[in-house]
């Protein structure tokens, strides 16, 4: 793909901007909270749009349209099964909890509502996987760019992470939010005129089913049964394992996204981020899905597009740059190409972002020196900044370096992450929980997900004790993975804390359900309050899935 | 505080202009599986996009005052 002068002017004048926001904002950072928090401080619809743009990284971008041309419109699952429900309950039941703690993250609650070995266990964790996915996202991109313009890996990643450098340095996290609600409406506006593009020339929805196989086009029909879907997962395993344990594991526990909510400027706020952000959510496969399928028909129709191959099959993860080299002159060309970069550093700031708290006030205010000054934590909050973003960059390499070792990782995250949300629902709904039970019950869930990975086999995969079961795919056995944790994690923790002292319910006002003023919002018009906002959302997502069942 | 709905809107109009600029003045310039002139159109549609955003934050500066 060549780029022209102007695609390049397009690229400079977004990276002009995102560095004067962030230095715009840099009168504002007194505080550390100014910097690693926001000051709680930010407006909803920047905080919920900020809420979608941490998520939405370019690998997302990239794999979900991949996603698209490989499987069809079942991939809107992983929107509307696996993000939207989720969204929706950290809003309405969650936030109360986050927001009305006033921890300042999420391992910072586990503290407030269990004990200290808890959130180090979570802070730990979560820091380490923070720096190796943005690493790898880095080395994705990396890659991306030089497969596509021919520029060099090493300068395309310099690069770009000195810009999301810059700009979270100056503004901190407000900065990032900022940036992130910029990105979001590029990568939307770089992105749809493609889909919309793409699906006219396959001669519109129906056109375009007509030249692909019927089950690209339908997201429910073959869901029965793992044999007839090319995911090779059935209705209970995809409900259970993404809908449920992956998907709230991920949208009510993980920093990174939590964190923006914890942004905004009122507990009504908070709880109407993820409920809001939930609406462009549920219209995402539309811009990323759809013009994958539409690469499959375009194909199909012998019009002179073709997916290159690779390895003796098509190489999905190219349709949407394919797609854009197809239908995009120079000029829309270099807005396409912003959106990637957008998308890309979006995801970035977000992991810095959330790196920078976690390891400022849970690791290094919490055990390795407290007590001292605020100034002294802003100073460090900078320094981790840097740090955090160099600590990638040797992720990326590593990443890149090590194939196996990456996918070990990836695999070990998935372990740790998958327990999780059985944990904090017991936390915010069960007074009885205990900080032991907790621990432990983690504990059991990571063991259990890596002795289930052992025992089962998919794809190859797995199966490194005895194999007593053969999944279909390996997206099943991962779905299954997650659901076995989740159970065993929610038991023990169950089993454990009846067996240790409760605490005293005086210490756990505001953290748990029952002993919490849980927010009501009488006299907001229904559009600022969370709970018919919620309905509404609901009610629309019930719909989209009736529309492509 | 910044109001973020400025940059925005100038920035989409700027970049708005500049594709719209070469879908007018550069009609030529297709790419291969489209007949249409997209660097027009999608230009356009930029700086109304843009001007909305602009639209808006002048309404809230006019409300505050």
């Amino acid at each position: 793909m060549i780029l022209a002068p102007v695609d390049y002017l397009i690229l400079a004048l977004y990276f002009a901007l995102v560095l004067g926001i962030g230095w715009k904002l840099r009168r504002k950072i007194a505080t550390s909270g100014d910097f690693l928090t926001a000051g709680h401080s930010v407006p909803v619809w920047i905080t919920s749009l900020a809420f979608l743009a941490a998520n939405l990284g370019a690998q997302e971008l990239v794999g979900m349209s991949g996603n698209g041309a490989k499987y069809g419109i079942m991939t809107a699952h992983f929107y509307w099964v696996g993000a939207v429900p989720a969204m929706l309950f950290v809003g309405i039941f969650m936030m109360p909890f986050y927001y009305g703690s006033r921890a300042r993250s999420v391992p910072e609650y586990l503290k407030m509502r269990f004990d200290e070995k808890t959130r180090a266990l979570n802070a730990c964790s979560f820091a380490v996987m923070t720096i190796f996915s943005s690493g790898i996202s880095m080395f994705a991109l990396g890659l991306l760019l030089q497969l596509l313009f021919g520029w060099s890996f090493t300068g395309s990643v310099l690069c770009s992470a000195a810009i999301v450098l810059a700009y979270t340095f100056l503004g901190g996290l407000t900065s990032a939010i900022y940036n992130e609600v910029l990105q979001f409406f590029l990568i939307v506006v770089g992105f749809s005129p493609l889909a919309i593009m793409a699906v006219a020339r396959a001669g519109g929805w129906k056109g375009m089913a007509s030249h692909v196989p019927a089950v690209m086009t339908h997201s429910w029909k073959y869901m029965g049964n793992p044999s007839e879907n090319p995911m090779g997962i059935e209705a209970f395993g995809l409900i259970a394992g993404l809908g449920f344990v992956l998907s709230f594991g991920y949208w009510c526990t993980d920093f990174l996204v939590v964190q923006r909510a914890m942004a905004a400027d009122s507990m009504s706020a908070a709880q109407r981020t993820p409920v809001l952000a939930a609406i462009p959510k549920m219209m995402m496969p539309f811009i990323v899905i759809v013009p994958g399928i539409a690469a499959i028909a375009l194909m199909n129709m012998h019009i002179g597009y073709a997916l290159p191959m690779r390895n003796g099959e098509p190489d999905y993860n190219q349709a949407i740059t394919t797609l854009m080299a197809q239908f995009y002159p120079a000029g829309m060309l270099g807005v396409g190409l912003t959106g990637l970069m957008a998308s890309f550093m979006s995801g970035m700031a977000g992991n810095v972002t959330a790196f920078n708290t976690v390891w400022t006030y849970d690791i290094y205010q919490s055990y390795i020196r407290p007590g001292a000054p605020d100034s002294h934590y802003l100073k460090v909050g900078r320094i981790t900044t840097v740090v955090g973003v160099a600590l990638s960059i040797l992720a990326a390499y590593v990443a890149g370096r090590y194939n196996s070792l990456n996918d070990l990782l990836q695999l070990v995250f998935s372990f740790v992450n998958a327990p999780l949300f059985a944990t904090f629902l017991l936390g915010m709904f069960w007074k009885r929980a205990t900080g032991d039970g907790a621990f432990c019950g983690l504990l059991a869930g990571t063991a259990a997900a890596a002795l289930t990975h052992g025992l089962t086999l998919a794809e190859g995969k797995g199966g490194w004790i005895a194999n007593l079961h053969t999944f279909s795919s390996s997206m099943a056995q991962n779905f299954w993975i997650s659901i076995f944790a989740w159970s065993v994690c929610f038991l023990s923790t169950i089993a454990i804390s009846l067996f240790t002292r409760p605490r005293a319910e005086s210490e756990l006002t505001g953290l748990v359900y029952g002993l919490t003023k849980m927010p009501r919002n009488e006299g907001a018009p229904w559009y600022k309050r969370p709970v018919p906002l919620a309905i509404g959302v609901a009610a629309l997502l019930i719909v989209l899935n009736f529309w492509f069942a | 505080m910044l109001d973020l709905r400025y940059p925005i809107g100038w920035f989409f109009a700027l970049i708005g202009m500049i594709v719209a600029g070469m879908g007018i003045f550069a009609p030529e310039a297709r790419a291969m599986l489209t007949a249409a002139n997209v660097n027009l159109y999608c230009g356009l549609f930029m700086i109304a996009f843009g001007a909305f955003f602009l639209l808006l934050a002048w309404r809230a500066d006019r409300s505050r005052t």
